[in-house]
């Protein structure tokens, strides 16, 4: 909201500069955006007036101008063409400054001395549309009753000067969109008086009629339309509105359009309430209803656009037609002509959701609608259609019609608030005294009788204790908190399992050399495609009704095509050994969930990813085994996994609790990896962390450190080459019972003497018995169970 | 005998004491001193001599054999230094030749943030609450004292799932869980990945972050508020921050606040990360809304709480110098390495 401060001095004196004030005003929570000093940036920028124009000899564009500048003349070189001898203009003489800091010199064009530059609407930082017949670009042409001024600054010929702050007002907060209601704000800020320019208005009372020049008015729908109040002026004269209103709505950023459609928004801006005018003659049957649109009905609205409303949406009809859409914007067919004669203004409130979704809806967004949405006051909306006839015979522009038609079918809510001054206190953690609670809150309007609080009609935000400390800490001032530390039992404040496994994991990661990233949890449907998740994975994705685009459009259901493009973009900036690490979540829609109005499944996942020198399956194996030492999940199967369709169908394993999956690692598929881009041999491993917390164990024991001596055998066999050091490693175990301490793989070794297919594998076996000293007998029996074991279930022969 | 006792040593000396290395040495040793040293012959062919002269003869013998033991040693200690030296001398190495190290990860400045704020609050006796991203609109929106018809639910602003669920906006509807299911006291803080309708670009990211916290207890109130905004800032951005607080609106509390911190980087003085300024907008803060507490099934005659929250990206960008959000989601290596 915009608001000038010669406006606002209506209200309330001001005795500090704009930016004192703007700092004041943000400390009390109207908050300012920006100051606009206008005319504080142009400087030693006169009238003029041109004397003589002759053409450049080495130029077709160019002229030379002499220039009366009152106290002296001075030669000017110009390209623009829209001027002619005896022209009023301004001129930013040598050394004279323009708006966005541009400062003017004297010099040469083409070899001609110039001595300043005639400026155009633009150049001074004004809005063309304020001085109609003014071209954008060419020189501004001034009327001729500024030849008297000849020499003068132009910032005060032309009544530039004005401050203008933009407050950006809070939702809760509609009666700071009018001047009153930040006069008000201003007054109590600066310890002012309120001046109330509009007591006549609040005293004026008007006679109720149920039909005014022929108008009735109904509401159908009075649960989307709270008041409708009709007042008609007659024998109206169309015209242009005065300077100082025009003035004022521009300062407010409002255009001027003719005098009764200007005093509807003056009166918008000052009382903020919206306000609308229409010509009788335009409502057939001189009868207005406020009813709910039928399905596909059609208006034109007053910018000329076909709109197409259903029965969500609340309009002003007469017995034929649709006239406007209630709180967004009038219709064509009912628009102020040159000719109008007799015009209703109407003065309404309508339920604030319902035009927030009409306006979002039809793609209006008014300043109407925008006030409207955050909930006004009937009882303002008296106050200002009074206003508006009041403005309509001070401006000569029509006479008045005795009466209102008035239809108010629920009447606005009076709050009444116990105000417990000892709440309020500890709530803010204050000692602010009963009277002076009373007298801020008076200030503001606030009425406070038998120590009940009774807001104003234009606060309907205040509705309980909470909101009265808030009034109460606003001008007690927030700056004046004290800061106290929370007085209360003791809590205790520790990471739960999951937060401490993660940063255990994290510390080993890092220390691994992997690098954290994070990613956004958004895939498009090719995402998936490239990193070849499965059907049944694609299934559960969950689909956002508004994504951004479609690269956004998929919740995803694996963590892979995230960390995949990560690594991919990587590689296409040639960054060398990339090792990356992301914890994060993957959402998973498994029995429509969402459909259900249920949450989906969102698991935490670690996903690693890595490419560069010196990596191959088994570091990443050796990694991700750390990982799960660290956090003590010490019982898991590796079992090798062919068909995850994102790795290499031959270098890809899962980890298995029991039956659970908590891990899936290996080298990359090489289609995936042809899919983004990436040459070398890429890893990838995830990890979910959810399940990895659940098997988590922290239940260390102490093991006695053993006395008895070990006795080490080596072993080795020759099997098929499809044989898994696994197997060989069960079969060992199986057999070797309690007193194997440790098989230790040294050597596979393949050879063609070996035969086809077929490898050397070699163990070193470590026995101990803890309660004795092993004999030679009782290893040497172990060792040939072992043996003939591997021999039976895994062919395997001893290599001697 | 007496005389061939004093040549020996008067040999033995000189020999000793101008030999060139420790194998010499050895070899004098075993000379004088050896099984079958010269020393020792002595003391064996003592069987000849009277035996009122043995004792005499023994102690000379003796007498010798240690002087020369000392000698020896002496000088052997001597050669060991020496040889030390000269090995030291070969050993020598230019230290400031490459390390053998393993390269070390780094985590995320976002996660670097997330664990400083973590810590300042796990040591004010907080709890670390998580809950669900994709999440029901009625935690995000309504249980917040923001009802259907409120503009914070704009589509243009929310990423919708169906009209029931959505991607999280804030990471307040972890409170609203939390206040369900705990009796106060509660004091929390949820950090965790928001979503918005955003476009990207250099200060705008669909996914960001945020860190909320929450209070409810008896006897909570705003100086408490500020109390616990002022040490977070002193821990987190120097001890010379000061905190100012304005007045603002959010839906969830009532009174609200806009939190200011004096800039971190200039000290106040006025810089272009604070605009000029001096202060730099922290968080959104306030007392929690009774309408809250209430609809999370917690009596706000009897108890009241605050809430504060902001974003980290902003945060993390200021205090590292980070000028475009997008660097922080491309994660180039050479970016993350940097932190």
């Amino acid at each position: 909201m915009k608001a000038s401060i010669e406006w606002l001095k209506e209200y309330s004196d001001i005795d500090v500069n704009p930016v004192e004030l703007g700092d004041i005003l943000t400390m009390t929570g109207s908050k300012v955006e920006t100051i606009d000093q206008k005319g504080n940036d142009i400087k030693n920028v006169v009238v003029g007036k041109i004397l003589e124009i002759k053409k450049h000899e080495d130029s077709d564009h160019l002229v030379i101008t002499q220039m009366d500048l009152g106290t002296e003349k001075v030669q000017i070189v110009t390209g623009a063409n829209n001027i002619k001898v005896g022209d009023i203009v301004p001129v930013a003489k040598d050394g004279s400054e323009l708006p966005g800091g541009k400062k003017i010199k004297k010099g040469e064009l083409r070899g001609v001395e110039s001595c300043g530059m005639m400026c155009s609407v633009g150049e001074l930082g004004l809005d063309i549309n304020q001085y109609p017949g003014q071209i954008e670009h060419g020189i501004m042409i001034l009327p001729k009753k500024y030849e008297k001024d000849l020499g003068k600054d132009i910032v005060n010929v032309l009544d530039l000067k004005e401050d203008i702050i933009d407050f950006e007002i809070t939702p809760n907060r509609p009666d700071c969109l009018s001047i009153e209601g930040l006069g008000r704000e201003t007054a109590v800020s600066l310890g002012k008086e309120f001046k109330n320019p509009r007591k006549n208005i609040d005293e004026l009372k008007v006679e109720d009629k149920k039909e005014l020049e022929g108008l009735k008015v109904d509401i159908t729908a009075p649960d989307l339309c709270y008041r409708y109040i009709a007042r008609i002026v007659k024998n109206v004269k169309i015209e242009p509105s005065p300077e100082w209103m025009v003035k004022r709505l521009n300062a407010c950023g409002m255009r001027s359009i003719n005098n009764i459609v200007d005093i509807t928004n003056y009166v918008m801006l000052e009382m903020g309430q919206p306000m609308h005018a229409f010509d009788i003659n335009s409502i057939e049957g001189k009868h207005i209803t406020v009813r709910r649109a039928k399905n596909n009905e059609k208006i034109t609205t007053l910018d000329e656009q076909e709109r197409i409303l259903d029965e969500n949406d609340l309009v002003i009809a007469d017995d034929k037609k649709p006239v406007a859409i209630a709180g967004v914007m009038g219709g064509l067919n009912s628009e102020i002509e040159k000719d109008t004669e007799t015009v209703v203004f109407e003065s309404a409130v309508f339920y604030g959701g319902a035009v927030r979704k009409t306006a979002k809806k039809v793609g209006l967004r008014t300043e109407s609608s925008s006030r409207f949405e955050k909930g006004l006051s009937p009882e303002n909306a008296l106050r200002a259609v009074n206003r508006a006839v009041e403005l309509v015979e001070m401006l000569n522009a029509g006479k008045a019609v005795d009466g209102k038609i008035d239809v108010y079918p629920t009447k606005q809510k009076v709050n009444k608030i116990k105000l417990d001054v000892e709440r309020i206190n500890n709530l803010l953690g204050t000692k602010i005294s009963k009277q002076d609670m009373i007298d801020i809150l008076e200030k503001l309007d606030i009425k406070v009788e038998n120590a009940l609080v009774i807001p104003p009609y234009f606060r309907q935000d205040i509705e309980q204790l909470a909101d009265v400390a808030e009034e109460v800490l606003r001008f007690y001032g927030y700056d004046k908190l004290e800061t106290t530390l929370i007085k209360a039992d003791t809590t205790l404040g520790v990471r739960n399992k999951e937060q401490k496994i993660e940063q255990k994991i994290e510390d080993v990661l890092v220390n691994n050399g992997l690098s954290e990233i994070y990613t956004y949890g958004f895939v498009s449907e090719k995402d998936l495609e490239k990193a070849n998740i499965s059907e049944e994975l694609k299934h559960t994705a969950i689909t956002i009704k508004n994504p951004l685009s479609d690269e956004y459009k998929l919740m995803r259901p694996s963590t892979i095509p995230s960390m995949m493009q990560t690594l991919a973009t990587n590689a296409n900036k040639k960054n060398q050994n990339v090792k990356l690490y992301d914890i994060s979540r993957s959402y998973k829609n498994i029995n429509k969930e969402v459909e259900n109005g249920e949450i989906p499944l969102q698991e935490n996942i670690l996903t690693l990813g890595m490419y560069g020198d010196n990596l191959d399956f088994y570091t990443l194996k050796g990694l991700v085994e750390n990982v799960l030492e660290t956090v003590s999940v010490n019982r898991y199967d590796i079992e090798k996994e062919t068909k995850n369709g994102s790795y290499h169908p031959g270098r890809c394993a899962n980890i298995k609790v029991g039956i659970d999956t908590i891990a899936t690692f290996g080298e990359v598929h090489p289609e995936v990896l042809e899919n983004y881009g990436i040459e070398k041999r890429a890893y990838l491993a995830e990890l979910n962390l959810t399940k990895i917390t659940k098997y988590s164990r922290n239940n260390k024991k102490y093991v006695e450190v053993p006395k008895f001596p070990a006795v080490e055998r080596d072993i080795a066999i020759i099997v098929d080459e499809n044989i898994e050091v696994g197997q060989i490693e069960k079969t060992i175990a199986k057999k070797a019972k309690k007193i194997l301490e440790k098989a230790e793989l040294f050597d596979i070794y393949r050879n063609e003497k070996l035969g086809e297919n077929k490898k050397s594998v070699a163990y070193a076996l470590t026995f101990r018995n803890k309660n004795k000293t092993l004999n030679d007998d009782e290893v040497n029996e172990v060792m040939e169970n072992i043996i003939k074991e591997l021999e039976k279930s895994l062919g395997a022969e001893l290599r001697k | 005998m007496k005389e061939k006792i004093t040549e020996i040593k008067e040999r033995a000396i000189p020999e000793i004491t101008n030999c060139k290395d420790l194998k010499e040495l050895n070899d004098l040793r075993v000379k004088y001193l050896g099984k079958k040293g010269e020393l020792t012959l002595v003391l064996r062919g003592m069987g000849s001599l009277a035996p009122e002269e043995r004792p005499i003869i023994g102690s000379l013998v003796n007498e010798i054999r240690d002087e020369l033991e000392e000698l020896i040693q002496k000088k052997e200690k001597e050669f060991k230094k020496e040889e030390l030296q000269k090995r030291l001398e070969t050993e020598n190495i230019d230290v400031t030749e490459p390390s053998k190290k393993i390269e070390l990860g780094t985590r995320h400045p976002i996660t670097q943030i997330i664990e400083e704020v973590e810590e300042i609050f796990l040591g004010m006796g907080y709890q670390i609450a998580d809950g669900p991203e994709v999440e029901k609109a009625i935690y995000n929106f309504d249980k917040l004292n923001t009802p259907p018809d409120h503009p914070a639910r704009d589509i243009q602003d929310t990423f919708y799932i169906t009209d029931d669920i959505l991607l999280r906006s804030q990471t307040s509807p972890v409170q609203a869980r939390v206040m369900e299911n705990q009796k106060p006291p509660i004091k929390i803080i949820c950090p965790g990945a928001v979503y918005r309708a955003d476009s990207v670009d250099a200060t705008h990211s669909p996914v960001f972050h945020q860190v909320e916290g929450l209070v409810v207890d008896r006897n909570i109130s705003m100086t408490d508020l500020k109390g616990t905004l002022e040490m977070f800032a002193k821990k987190c951005l120097g001890e010379n921050t000061k905190i100012r607080f304005r007045p603002h609106h959010f839906p969830f509390t009532e009174p609200s606040a806009e939190a200011d911190v004096s800039c971190f980087v200039c000290g106040g003085k006025g810089c272009r990360v604070c605009k000029g300024e001096g202060w730099i907008e922290l968080l959104g803060c306030g007392m929690v809304h009774p309408n809250v507490l209430r609809n999370c099934g917690i009596d706000p005659e009897e108890y009241s709480g605050f809430a504060f929250g902001f974003g980290v990206e902003r945060i993390a960008m200021a205090k590292f110098g980070i000028e475009d959000m997008r660097l922080l989601f491309e994660n180039d290596v050479r970016f993350l390495k940097q932190f």
